[in-house]
């Protein structure tokens, strides 16, 4: 601006011929374009439809409502002061603002799939409905203000059509019904609404002009980049901080007693790889006392999309001679390079006697730990999360299905060297002749793109493919038939 | 509505002018108030105005242009003289409210029309939105304020794009205003 230097008398002399260069007759567009009311209340509109119409692919469901909360902010604010039914759609959407941004923030962390913050979601989304469906009633009131503020009958058709037709999906969504018929009907129905209300907002144009638009300080484009940068900077913070979990690494401070150290030589002499004999508790190594047989599996996998066989799992099954027919089972990993992506983890365990339960019954938890190393030192923590989860699984060959499984839930860290670790548990033979069969499912997070984010155990709960979004799951079974005398090593390295 | 009242002022009904201050009155006042700030001169006005319709609505040309933008016209110029016999109190020759508004000399005239046209290439050039704001200052004689306001800005934003605009048009009609 500091190149205004134009002399203020040729300015006016400027100014007089733009004023008497223009045409008798605006252009209809400007006529229709220049009033207080249209802008504003498109916005509302469009606010609307956006904020209701739920289109669930390429993040619509998140962009659209995002889109339309701006706008009803950005309408309602320029009409708040009309009349106190549009001051209390603004703040109603104030209020649903004040959820909705930090809840699109929260999805970019993994605490939105903790079950307090799900509870949460589930209340805030009643109340969400309950302040939408009160936004609809003062903007029907607030119009019918303004209609009559200049003696005109008041017309609200088509906001009442659209309160008796959020209730009804309101009223849909609570009984969970999903039939087609209706939800299509809703939908055309839905399109009636939204056109009868742009009419109305057509018809309000003439009582519209009376409108006093609020002034600004601060002006819709720029607190658009405010929100902008906010969920910006919000959503950045969430992945960097939030997209792992909290361990509880220590230094881990190796046994060397003389029984550890003899019970280890015993387990080597019997297969046992040393490298995960290593890595056991000494409660998981104690569980190993009396060991007959040792059974082991090893494959290398690759998880990360580029490079080579990045993770070893080593599947070991003990045979213990008291009691008859008692098995430890530890399913071991290794990551044998860098990680590329430090997110969540999972494993997932079928052990023995999941499938096979008139051969094999379980004996006590499942166990384990995680460990890495730093500058000559070994770090051990427990798994954020072990045991059993119970979740809802869709599939396309089998439908709906309810399962329970063993999970463990965890994080690496970035600057850990070999990072790895291990679940363990025991099963007991009560029948002889069945195989043993036994399942270690690894999922890895290869990315941070993800929106909404979840945990590599989620993602496993929602999906049974091993490629899901950001994640990819490897499977290894130790698989043998434990009553025959040579069924010691099914595989080497693979 | 609009055809409604068309109708019965043609008809010289009195039942037209009632519909018109009804469905159009909120229009009229919107337009004469950034030019008459008195309330009082905008009710003198606002009368003129109606009379001025009943007067003139047989000059109303749909092709010439819609019925809210000859309203719009009708309105604005009846202000504009208005306010201009208010700051003079003597025979300022007065717009006529309806089209054209001026008796210029036939030289005038011919610089005018060459200056419209001008003008009018020269805003097609604009965005719709530049556009817009550029009547608002220029046809409608808005404040700033209100421009603001209506338009989501501060007023120091859209003094900005006013002289933005200005600086563009001074550029693409320099061979008009010398001449």
């Amino acid at each position: 601006m500091t190149d205004r230097n134009w002399d203020p008398a040729e300015e006016r002399k400027f100014d007089a011929m733009l004023e008497s260069g223009l045409p008798e007759l605006p252009p209809k567009e400007i006529v229709e374009e220049v009033t207080p009311w249209r802008g504003a209340f498109n916005r509302v509109l469009v606010g609307i439809v956006f904020g209701t119409v739920t289109l669930n692919f390429l993040w619509l469901d998140y962009i659209l409502p995002a889109i339309g909360a701006v706008l009803s902010l950005l309408g309602y604010r320029a009409l708040r002061r009309e009349n106190r039914w549009f001051g209390g759609c603004f703040w109603l959407t104030v209020l649903s603002s004040a959820y909705f941004f930090p809840a699109l923030i929260l999805n970019t962390t993994i605490l939105a799939g903790l079950p307090m913050i799900q509870t949460l979601q589930n209340r805030m989304a009643i109340v969400g409905f309950a302040l939408r469906l009160a936004e609809f009633v003062c903007l029907w009131r607030g119009m019918g203000r303004v209609q009559q503020k200049v003696g005109l009958a008041a017309e609200g058709n088509g906001v009442k059509s659209l309160i008796f037709w959020y209730l009804l999906v309101g009223a849909l969504a609570a009984v969970g019904y999903s039939g087609w018929i209706i939800f299509i009907g809703v939908l055309v129905s839905y399109y009636f609404i939204i056109r009868s209300i742009y009419r109305l907002s057509k018809a309000m144009d003439e009582a519209g002009y009376t409108i006093q638009a609020v002034p600004v300080k601060v002006s819709d484009s720029r607190l658009i980049k405010i929100i902008g940068a906010a969920l910006l900077a919000g959503g950045v913070l969430g992945y960097l901080l939030g997209g792992s979990y909290p361990m509880d690494w220590q230094e881990a401070q190796p046994d060397q007693s003389s029984d550890t150290a003899e019970l280890k030589t015993q387990l080597a002499e019997l297969g046992f790889p040393e490298y995960v004999l290593d890595d056991l508790s000494a409660e998981d190594l104690a569980a190993c006392k009396g060991a007959l047989k040792v059974v082991y599996d090893v494959q290398d996998k690759k998880v990360e999309r580029a490079g080579t066989k990045d993770l070893r799992v080593t599947g070991v099954a003990v045979q213990l001679a008291e009691p008859e027919g008692q098995w430890v089972v530890f399913h071991h990993f290794l990551w044998t390079r860098d990680i590329n992506f430090y997110g969540t983890e999972a494993i997932q365990l079928w052990p023995v006697y999941r499938d096979i339960d008139e051969g094999w019954a379980a004996d006590g938890e499942v166990t384990g730990r995680l460990l890495y190393d730093r500058g000559g030192k070994t770090f051990a923590a427990p798994y954020y999360f072990l045991g059993n989860q119970t979740y809802t699984q869709d599939s396309i060959f089998w439908g709906q299905q309810s399962k329970t499984d063993v999970f463990a839930a965890f994080s690496l860290p970035r600057a850990g060297e070999h990072c790895r670790g291990y679940v363990t548990y025991q099963t007991r033979n009560i029948q002889s002749g069945y195989l043993f069969n036994s399942w270690f499912n690894y999922t890895h997070q290869r990315t941070w793109l993800q929106y909404p984010v979840i945990t590599a155990m989620e993602s496993r709960m929602k999906n049974c493919w091993n490629t899901a979004g950001a994640f990819y799951t490897v499977q290894d079974a130790l698989q043998f038939y434990p009553f025959k005398e040579d069924g010691g090593r099914i595989h080497e390295i693979g | 509505m609009e055809q409604e009242i068309i109708a019965l002022l043609r008809r010289r009904e009195e039942a037209g002018i009632e519909l018109l201050v009804r469905h159009y009155g909120a229009l009229m006042r919107y337009i004469v108030t950034p030019i008459l700030p008195r309330e009082q001169d905008r009710e003198e006005c606002l009368s003129e105005i109606t009379a001025k319709i009943w007067e003139k609505i047989d000059q109303f040309d749909l092709q010439k242009g819609s019925w809210s933008a000859w309203l719009t016209a009708v309105s604005r110029n009846t202000a504009l003289n208005h306010a201009r016999r208010q700051a003079a109190h003597d025979d300022v020759e007065e717009l006529t409210e309806a089209v054209p508004s001026d008796q210029p000399t036939p030289e005038e005239q011919v610089m005018r029309q060459e200056l419209q046209a001008a003008l009018s290439a020269a805003l097609m050039q604009l965005s719709f939105q530049d556009r817009t704001l550029f009547y608002r200052k220029y046809y409608y004689l808005q404040p700033t304020a209100q421009i603001a306001a209506e338009l989501g800005m501060t007023e120091r934003a859209v003094e900005g794009k006013l002289y933005r605009i200005k600086k563009r048009l001074r550029g693409r009609l320099g061979g008009v205003i010398h001449d």
